[in-house]
């Protein structure tokens, strides 16, 4: 070996090199979960969907351009049958797939963000602010956290008005998407923060802090790339929640009947009587997609979570 | 037990219960226009209940702590305002009338779930794999990934719309008479088995998927490692060392899991037509009747405080470590 | 005196029948060519292979190694005690004569803790942390013997103050007693069925040594009243010296040397004993640097052909690397598998020229 001194560029080089190792090695393992495998497969599905929802079915149906008869079952001109004014059902899920998935990421987004940066400040730090960020954590857990939304968006809507629009999002959904942000961080916060505090015994934190790092280059540095799988993992898990929750919310009339999710089809389901009337091909679809997406993050989380963080395991 | 630990987690419960009470106050303070004006708007209130109203709550004075203070103070005494949707009745004897049915379905549903879920989950946690096992792990994990109505829509298509077995909707049929109390069960029971098997089904995935895990995990224990040397047998191993163990988990998980269930049965309330807290709740939403929606917050906000307290005390009666 | 005591005064063999099929003439336990493999993905890991000892009536014998070298595995495997993943393929354990290894796993159970029990390390794991201590002592004896509630906590009772506990602790928890209280109540669990023999498995490790100082010696009144027969599993070769009347080394899942302590410790043949006894510091002996033995032990997934040490050892010569050396008794009661001492050597080594030079000096 030559005793020269190494670049910059090589470190950086080092680094990218064993990235790409880590990623190839990742990769295997992550294969040889069918489960999560199939789980992303799904959900790689759902995202072309999401993404042009137009070049699968055509542009939304509205009220006034539906030609069909109202509630008809599936036949060979509607694949799906068609909702009670008369509008495609196919084209209805397909769409409802875009504003779900969509409504589903940016909820998530807030959900991580806040939990985080709670978990990992409160972790990091300790003492006072910790207790302080914690009970105010379990407070938002032991919350009927969905009553608080259901109470929480009309009031904010009302407030803000129905038409207002932010980044070309209608308020209806942009106030779903926030309250579900604002009531679902705490368990993300809870599991994040004891990483945290299980990453900050390790030594090698210690040893920074005795170089003399700043606390926020710590916690940029060292915590947050061991925290980074949890939160991954954490992730998709929450997305599958978010889903969920706004499935829920939407079912119950917080949805918005012109960008309808599928919890919003199912609300209008419940509405016109369907399953009373055995109407079964305007729940079915939406049904089966909320369960068979939040079954595929599920599955995925749960594997990144096996492939991610692995347990030891002692049978006996 | 000791009086410590009790002490503690009531402190903890009475301390959850404030901070709700404020949470609604807040609430109360958000809403469009302020209170004054609201009532106004409300055609159903005499002008006296108007002008007590405004005094009790002290409306015309400053914001805090006046007005908190006398929050706080009829908040206590039981006085949550005012229905505006329900004819102007008070909106404790709203809630109160839709109570019941409520607890009923939630009380039985979380029953039978714990008790199958958590059965479920230490017989397959015990004897892992094979067939049973995975069939059973999958379909927990289907069932944990669908929301209650989810569940319970497909229950009434086939059961009740289709085969005919039970009522498509409601608690009791509509304007019948009875022959007894035996007759009036009977036709209660008919109407609970399908929103009770949706919210059971929707709770049994996640918890058996809990306590698999985590009977698994204490099968790795040591101190199973000395019951099996004992000579004990497989049973009384499960039974008497591996499952008063792995139950430690699964009871935080059940409390945890209270907030949600109740939002859940709220779904299944409105699938069913259950004339409880979850249609209450759609109808004042629809309504924008603010004074009934924080009512239920502040209720259900500390029923599931209660709850988890209950949880806490049975947490301490099964992990003597805890019990300082 | 207690009734325990009456017996232990009784006592010459046992008092109470003797399994229906045991032969009264037979030592107490006999093990011959025990082989355990464990089963890793698609390796196998040969964990235990050909061991063989006796243990006699009120003997302590102790089974001494590094890390992984099988000494668990060997104590778990007399009772089939073992992880789902392992499997003892071959040999014999002969309790009372009777062969333990052929009765299915429901006669066998009969045994467990009313013939053989064991002390585990680190109580704290060991015990259920949700159970009081004399529920758990009062447990084998209601579900194996048959006994009423009252009489089993009377009796476990008995045993705690045997053992040094206040019986008034027995209310408590595992997480409410010190470690070497808890010590002593796994001890005085192990006792609760009267087994013939108890195991311990490194059962003071976890200790500091005053603590260690005093559960070595209660087990040694222990065998003394009682006249208790020991399997004691340690790597602490003090441990061994203070408390065993014979001593098995072993490595890498095969016996190395076995014999009484004395001869043992003072005159060891196999070349790797006497590494390890010139690895631990001798408060009698003079300044001296400690030896440490090079390298590492095999992985057992692949273990070396012939002699397993003979990768690491300094008078390894060239039939060792192909041949498993055979086991050789001597006149004083000492056992050694070593190419060193072919049969009907006097004890005294082969002096051949070593196949690799250095290292330390193979006798003393």
């Amino acid at each position: 070996m030559t005793a020269a001194p190494v670049s910059p560029a090589g470190v950086r080089r080092a680094r990218w090199r064993l990235r790409v190792r880590n990623a190839r090695a990742f990769g295997r393992r992550y294969a040889a979960r069918t489960d999560g495998v199939v789980g992303a497969a799904i959900l790689v599905f759902f995202a072309a969907l999401a993404l042009a929802p137009a070049l699968f079915v055509g542009p939304l149906q509205t009220v006034t351009i539906a030609t069909a008869g109202a509630l008809e079952p599936p036949s060979s001109a509607h694949l799906l049958g068609t909702d009670e004014v008369g509008r495609d059902l196919l084209n209805l899920t397909v769409h409802g797939a875009r504003v779900s998935m969509v409504i589903g990421l940016l909820a998530t987004l807030i959900t991580i963000l806040l939990g985080a940066i709670i978990g990992i400040v409160s972790g990091f730090v300790g003492g006072r602010s910790d207790q302080v960020l914690m009970r105010f954590t379990d407070f938002f857990l032991v919350l009927p956290t969905f009553v608080l939304a259901i109470v929480l968006a009309p009031l904010i809507l009302d407030i803000v008005g129905t038409d207002a629009e932010v980044f070309g999002i209608r308020a209806t959904l942009m106030v779903i998407i926030v309250v579900i942000g604002v009531t679902s961080w705490a368990s993300t916060a809870r599991v994040i923060r004891s990483q945290t505090l299980s990453v900050r015994e390790r030594m090698f934190v210690d040893r920074a802090r005795v170089i003399g790092g700043s606390r926020a280059h710590i916690m940029r540095r060292h915590i947050l790339p061991n925290v980074v799988n949890l939160i991954v993992a954490n992730t998709v898990l929450t997305f599958a929640g978010a889903i969920f929750t706004e499935t829920t919310l939407s079912f119950i009339g917080l949805g918005d009947p012109f960008a309808p999710s599928w919890g919003q089809l199912l609300n209008a389901a419940q509405g016109s009587g369907a399953p009373g009337l055995g109407a079964w091909w305007y729940i079915a679809p939406p049904a089966f997609c909320v369960v068979v997406v939040i079954l595929a993050f599920t599955l995925v989380g749960n594997a990144l979570d096996d492939v991610l963080n692995p347990k030891a395991g002692i049978r006996r | 037990m000791s009086a410590r630990y009790l002490a503690r987690q009531s402190a903890q419960a009475a301390f959850t219960i404030v901070m709700i009470v404020l949470l609604n106050f807040l609430l109360f303070r958000m809403m469009p226009g302020s209170p004054d004006r609201v009532n106004p708007r409300n055609p159903n209130i005499t002008a006296e209940q108007r002008e007590a109203a405004k005094a009790r709550w002290g409306l015309d004075k400053p914001l805090i702590p006046d007005q908190l203070v006398a929050f706080v103070g009829s908040t206590l005494q039981g006085d949550l305002g005012y229905s505006m949707k329900f004819q102007g009745q008070s909106v404790v004897k709203v809630i109160g009338d839709r109570f019941w049915p409520t607890i009923l379905l939630i009380g039985l549903a979380e029953l039978i779930a714990i008790v199958l879920g958590l059965a479920l989950g230490a017989y397959t946690g015990w004897r892992r794999g094979g067939l049973a096992d995975r069939i059973g792990n999958g379909l927990s994990l289907i069932l944990y990934s669908m929301p209650y109505f989810v569940i319970g829509m497909p229950l009434i298509i086939i059961f009740a719309a289709g085969l005919g077995l039970f009522p498509t909707s409601g608690m009791l049929t509509a304007g019948a008479s009875y022959d007894g109390p035996l007759d009036f069960l009977a036709d209660l029971v008919s109407h609970l088995v399908l929103p009770v098997a949706t919210i059971s089904l929707g709770l049994i995935g996640g918890y058996s998927i809990l306590m698999r895990s985590s009977v698994t995990e204490t099968r790795a224990e040591d101190y199973i490692a000395t019951a099996r040397a004992k000579g004990l047998t497989d049973g009384k191993i499960l039974r008497s060392h591996a499952i008063p163990n792995a139950l430690l988990p699964a009871v935080t998980l059940i409390a945890i899991n209270l907030g949600y269930v109740v939002g859940g049965a709220i779904t299944a309330e409105i699938v069913f037509n259950w004339p409880g807290l979850g249609t209450l709740t759609v109808d004042a939403l629809n309504s924008r009747d603010y004074p009934v929606l924080q009512g239920i917050f502040l209720f259900l906000g500390v029923s599931v405080v209660v709850a988890n307290f209950a949880a806490d005390v049975v947490y301490g009666y099964l992990d003597p470590r805890v019990r300082r | 005196m207690t009734a325990l005591e009456g017996r232990a005064v009784a006592r010459g063999r046992r008092q109470w029948p003797l399994p229906k099929q045991a032969d009264p003439d037979a030592p107490l336990l006999v093990v011959e060519g025990l082989t355990t493999h464990f089963r890793l993905g698609r390796q196998t890991v040969h964990a235990v292979d050909d061991v063989s000892f006796t243990l006699n009536d009120g003997e302590a014998l102790g089974i001494a190694g590094e890390s992984g070298c099988g000494k668990t595995t060997t104590a778990l495997s007399l009772l089939r005690l073992l992880p789902s993943n392992a499997e003892v393929v071959a040999g014999s354990v002969r309790l009372f004569g009777i062969d333990l290894l052929t009765k299915s796993d429901n006669a066998l159970r009969r045994y467990r803790w009313r013939e053989i029990s064991i002390i585990f390390q680190g109580a704290m794991n060991a015990l259920n942390p949700v159970r009081r201590v004399g529920d758990q002592i009062a447990e084998p004896m209601m579900e194996r013997q048959g006994l009423a509630k009252g009489a089993a906590a009377r009796r476990a009772g008995e045993l705690l103050e045997l053992v040094g506990v206040p019986r008034a602790r027995g209310r408590a928890y595992p997480h409410e007693l010190s470690g070497g209280m808890r010590q002593r109540a796994m001890i005085a669990m192990a006792l609760a069925c009267d087994p013939a023999v108890i195991i311990g498995d490194e059962p003071t490790t976890a200790l500091d040594v005053m603590v260690q100082a005093q559960i070595l010696e209660l087990l040694e009144d222990l065998r003394s009243t009682l006249g208790l027969s020991l399997i004691l599993i340690t790597h602490d070769l003090s441990v061994l010296a203070e408390t065993c009347d014979r001593v098995m080394i072993m490595y890498a899942g095969r016996v190395a040397e076995e014999g009484p302590v004395g001869r043992v410790y003072r005159a060891p043949r196999h070349p790797y004993t006497q590494m390890l006894l010139a690895a631990f510091p001798d408060v009698h002996s003079g300044r001296r640097d400690l030896g440490t033995i090079p390298g590492m032990p095999p992985d057992l997934r692949t273990p070396p052909p012939g002699c397993r040490f003979h990768p690491r050892c300094p008078a390894a010569m060239e039939v060792c690397r192909t041949e498993v050396p055979p086991e050789v008794t001597f006149g004083d009661r000492v056992r050694v598998a070593c190419h060193l001492y072919p049969p009907g050597s006097d004890g005294t080594p082969r002096s051949l020229p070593p196949v690799r030079g250095a290292g330390a000096e193979v006798g003393q």
